[in-house]
């Protein structure tokens, strides 16, 4: 276990160091929910009603935005090779490595969510049920991300093939996810379930994209 | 390893190395078929190299040296053959007995050496000694709080050197290990070597360069080099 969290604490220490940390998928998430408004329309109504929508879609593009460096950097750099020759098991080093660089580049997401839920005239414990939702999300999106990028890794152009490959996974998070801010905001009690539900996909992501991430290492190492 | 010079290493490494301590091993490859692409580049290629033992596979660019030590490490599966380490497959043993150094040094370039190596060291299982020793005999001690990404190219290439002395894995696979070194920086590889073998451990590197390194022997890819 010792192993896994000096991996994981390393890549929250090199995202957040070499890579920026939080500031990119941060800035972009404030760009997109800022700029929503003017494309939708300034109607309050509209807006809380989009609000849960809005807030989902720009997460799962903003963990799309790094899914390319993931494992593209330690292929070209040559950690892989060194990942690889651990006694550690490649899915346990896929999985910690993955939500460490999650924990350093997305964890204001869903703190800015709620407070941009309650931009969009979200009442104050709907914003949180979405936060919530967003941040029980954030496991899925970035191994998803994660699978697509160590598929892609060293390929050229590689971001394209990742949002072709992730985003179809990606739609029972984004459907959840929302649908638990939605639900909160219309005093539906399926929020809770679509809360449970996010979280069930996130731990099913967790027991099987690992083992999908080693295999796409192993491939591209060879 | 009887007629092996002594280690010629700086005392306080040899006191810091003899802290840690690993089994030698034997590594055997038997018939292997390498292949890239299209191309074939080794047919039926047998391999022995026994503790204390260093082995320079020679060639040309792109007669497979570099395939073949990606083989051995255990990240290229051959067309056919098999490669073992102890008399076990190699799947089984690489990531306990390889010290490995790519073409590339395995940095990031925002951490510092000091960090960079702690890691390995903690994640490869080289133990708790202390790297200054070895940075020291690499002449790299005075750079330990820098950043990797702030030190040349040869630099970089030692301190990865480091980090496969510190690993405490027995069998050694270099691609290209002189590469960007200067003259003094192929002197203290070649004496890092020669340590390395005599406790017990080997070699085999891939160069393009003449590396003087006492009884290894020469592997010549693809006929001429």
């Amino acid at each position: 276990m010792s192993v896994l969290w000096a991996i994981f604490l390393r890549e929250a220490g090199v995202a957040w160091g070499g890579g920026g940390g939080a500031a990119g998928p941060t800035a972009f998430f404030l760009a997109a929910i800022t700029l929503a408004p003017l494309a939708i329309g300034p109607a309050p109504e509209i807006l809380l009603v989009v609000a849960p929508g809005i807030m989902a879609f720009i997460a799962l593009l903003a963990v799309l935005q790094s899914a390319e460096r993931l494992f593209g950097d330690d292929l070209g750099d040559g950690t892989l090779d060194l990942y690889a020759l651990t006694a550690t098991s490649l899915p346990w080093l896929a999985l910690s490595k993955t939500l460490g660089q999650a924990f350093a580049t997305l964890f204001p997401l869903p703190i800015i969510a709620t407070i941009g839920g309650m931009m969009y005239g979200l009442p104050p414990q709907p914003a949180l049920i979405l936060g919530l939702a967003l941040l029980m999300a954030i496991p899925a999106l970035s191994l998803i991300a994660g699978f697509a990028g160590a598929l892609v890794a060293g390929v050229r152009r590689g971001g394209l093939l990742i949002s072709l490959i992730a985003t179809p996974m990606m739609i029972p998070v984004l459907i959840f996810a929302s649908s638990a801010g939605r639900s909160a905001l219309v005093g539906d009690e399926r929020d809770v379930a679509s809360l449970l539900l996010t979280a069930a996909v996130s731990l099913a992501s967790i027991a099987l994209f690992p083992f999908g991430i080693a295999a796409a290492i192993r491939s591209r190492l060879s | 390893m009887g007629d092996m010079q002594p280690m010629n290493i700086a005392p306080d490494q040899a006191k810091s190395l003899a802290q840690q301590a690993f089994e030698p091993v034997a590594l055997r490859a038997f018939g292997l078929a390498l292949s890239r692409g299209d191309t074939k580049l080794a047919q039926n290629l047998d391999l022995s190299l026994d503790p204390g033992e260093a082995i320079l596979l020679t060639g040309h660019n792109g007669a497979g040296k570099t395939t073949l030590l990606r083989t051995l490490a255990g990240f290229v599966r051959p067309d056919a053959g098999r490669v073992e380490i102890n008399g076990q497959p190699l799947s089984e043993t690489a990531g306990e007995q390889v010290g490995w150094l790519g073409h590339t040094d395995g940095l990031k370039p925002a951490e510092t050496v000091r960090q960079s190596l702690a890691f390995w060291m903690r994640v490869q299982g080289g133990g708790k000694i202390s790297p200054l020793p070895t940075l020291r005999a690499l002449d790299m001690d005075r750079w330990i709080d820098r950043p990797t990404g702030r030190l040349s190219r040869g630099q970089q290439r030692r301190i990865a050197l480091a980090r496969v002395i510190l690993s405490n894995r027995p069998l050694w696979l270099l691609d290209e290990p002189a590469g960007p070194l200067d003259g003094q920086g192929r002197t203290r590889l070649a004496e890092q070597v020669q340590a390395h073998r005599s406790r017990g451990g080997s070699v085999i590197a891939a160069t393009h360069q003449v590396l003087d390194w006492s009884d290894a022997r020469l592997l010549n890819l693809g006929g001429t080099s």
